[in-house]
């Protein structure tokens, strides 16, 4: 996994966590930030960061916002 | 040290109500984000947040027995995902979505685009035509058809049903006594429907055949279909009824989407954030929860009011502004958490192409002649004129 970081102090680092079971591929978290998530060939959504803060926080908070089913948060 | 619950003598389920909510949802959400309706017997949620929270907090404000405003439909859905909190509701839930989810629907997404554009091409060369009737309810029933994999006669009842389905969720008023037998002929067909009945090929036959190979248990595929008619028809009836009123209002709205067709998925969300297609839902508070300092007890019946949400300007600016730009993707029409709609993949397909076929095939167009009748959970026009400029 990797990690996009900012400017060091700007931004606290968190973690995305996908309660997989509960996720419907909806697709809306891709839209969100497509730099952080995917859904794969089989509708499985695909972390691709799961530790972000600064501008890339600001996105994966997006994504975690547009998630219909909530299934989708920040750690 | 608690404050005492904001109350109001308003009747939620009052006809002129129904026809207009919006001043009902604006004094009752300037009073406060929770109020007691005393004639009701409900808690209603009238504020963006706090509707969001309980949502998604399905531990608190529970489904069973719940989503209904009477006992005889909370009897009538028990069992089914709607009516139930997680862990049994997860693997109802995965039942009933499976069919729903983008891959599922891939090869429906052209199909839904090439019938509206259809459709509304010959509309626009009539030059006049009804809103409702002629697009806004034969559009989602054929698509709702496909999808099954039905014909003949119950095609013809699905509008009634699919209205009748929505109707006895409200209140045990009048409305809600003369369509228990027409929701009754709903469930009816779906008990005895077998494979054979339906079209090869459809998702409907592919539930059945889910069944007799096991992966469903035995029974489920009636109940799927039965809660895929009666969620699905006339809700997104009443969205694409909304799309045609909205965009005929604020002519200068369908102009932004004609000349820009990437517009089209937040105009959809901003039509859905302005009018919901559905005014109340239910459920049960487990325990005394406390929200800005007054308490709902453990055991009350809160009503979710989305409209009041949607309008809230605590989250959204400006909300009683039309604005297609403004991209309001996490709207509370479609509800949220682990029992939003499972079927909004499917909406959004068939509102984007309603909304596509008509900023291709329509230059402008004026409404006139809006009919709204009183109906106790879905709030839909029931004739629209449209003057259409090819």
């Amino acid at each position: 996994m990797t990690t996009l970081t900012a400017p060091p102090g700007k931004d606290t680092l968190m973690k995305i966590e996908l309660d997989r079971p509960r996720c419907e591929a909806h697709g809306l978290c891709e839209e969100a930030a497509p730099d952080l998530m995917h859904l794969d060939d089989h509708d499985d959504l695909v972390l691709d960061v799961t530790e972000v803060d600064g501008a890339a926080l600001e996105r994966a908070r997006a994504a975690v916002r547009v998630c219909p089913v909530a299934a989708l948060r920040l750690v | 040290m608690s404050a005492p619950v904001a109350a109001s003598d308003i009747d939620l389920f009052a006809d002129d109500v129904l026809v207009d909510p919006y001043p009902t949802y604006t004094a009752l959400r300037e009073q406060a984000a929770v109020v007691h309706l005393p004639v009701n017997d409900v808690y209603a949620l009238t504020r963006y947040d706090v509707i969001r929270d309980a949502l998604g907090d399905p531990e608190t404000f529970s489904s069973v027995k719940a989503i209904g405003f009477n006992p005889m439909v909370n009897d009538a859905l028990q069992g089914t995902s709607l009516a139930s909190d997680p862990p049994v509701h997860t693997q109802l839930r995965a039942t009933l979505s499976a069919n729903l989810t983008p891959r599922a629907l891939r090869g429906l997404g052209e199909t839904i685009e090439a019938k509206a554009d259809t459709l509304v091409a010959e509309l626009a060369t009539r030059g006049s035509f009804d809103a409702i009737d002629d697009l806004a309810r034969a559009f989602p029933l054929e698509i709702v058809a496909d999808l099954i994999g039905f014909t003949g006669t119950v095609k013809a009842n699905m509008l009634r049903w699919g209205q009748a389905a929505m109707e006895v969720i409200g209140p045990m008023n009048p409305r809600t006594q003369e369509n228990f037998p027409i929701a009754g002929e709903l469930y009816g067909w779906c008990s005895q429907v077998t494979a054979d009945d339906l079209a090869d090929g459809s998702i409907g036959r592919g539930i059945f055949d889910a069944e007799s190979r096991g992966d469903i248990p035995e029974g489920a595929a009636g109940h799927i279909i039965h809660q895929y008619l009666g969620a699905g028809v006339d809700t997104t009836i009443a969205s694409i009824g909304n799309i045609i009123a909205l965009f005929g209002r604020h002519p200068e709205q369908f102009a932004k989407v004609r000349d820009d067709l990437s517009l089209v998925p937040a105009a959809f969300a901003e039509v859905l954030r302005f009018w919901p297609p559905v005014h109340a839902w239910g459920r049960r508070v487990t325990k005394d929860v406390e929200i800005d300092g007054a308490v709902i007890p453990a055991g009350a019946h809160a009503a979710i009011l989305f409209g009041a949400g949607n309008h809230d300007p605590r989250h959204y600016d400006d909300p009683d502004t039309f604005d297609i730009t403004r991209n309001p993707v996490d709207h509370l029409s479609f509800g949220y958490g682990p029992h939003g709609c499972a079927g909004q993949g499917l909406a959004r397909m068939e509102g984007h192409a309603v909304i596509r076929a008509l900023a291709t095939h329509l230059t402008s167009f004026e409404v006139d002649g809006e009919v709204r009748l009183p109906s106790n959970i879905t709030r839909s026009i029931s004739e629209l004129r449209v003057l259409a400029h090819a």
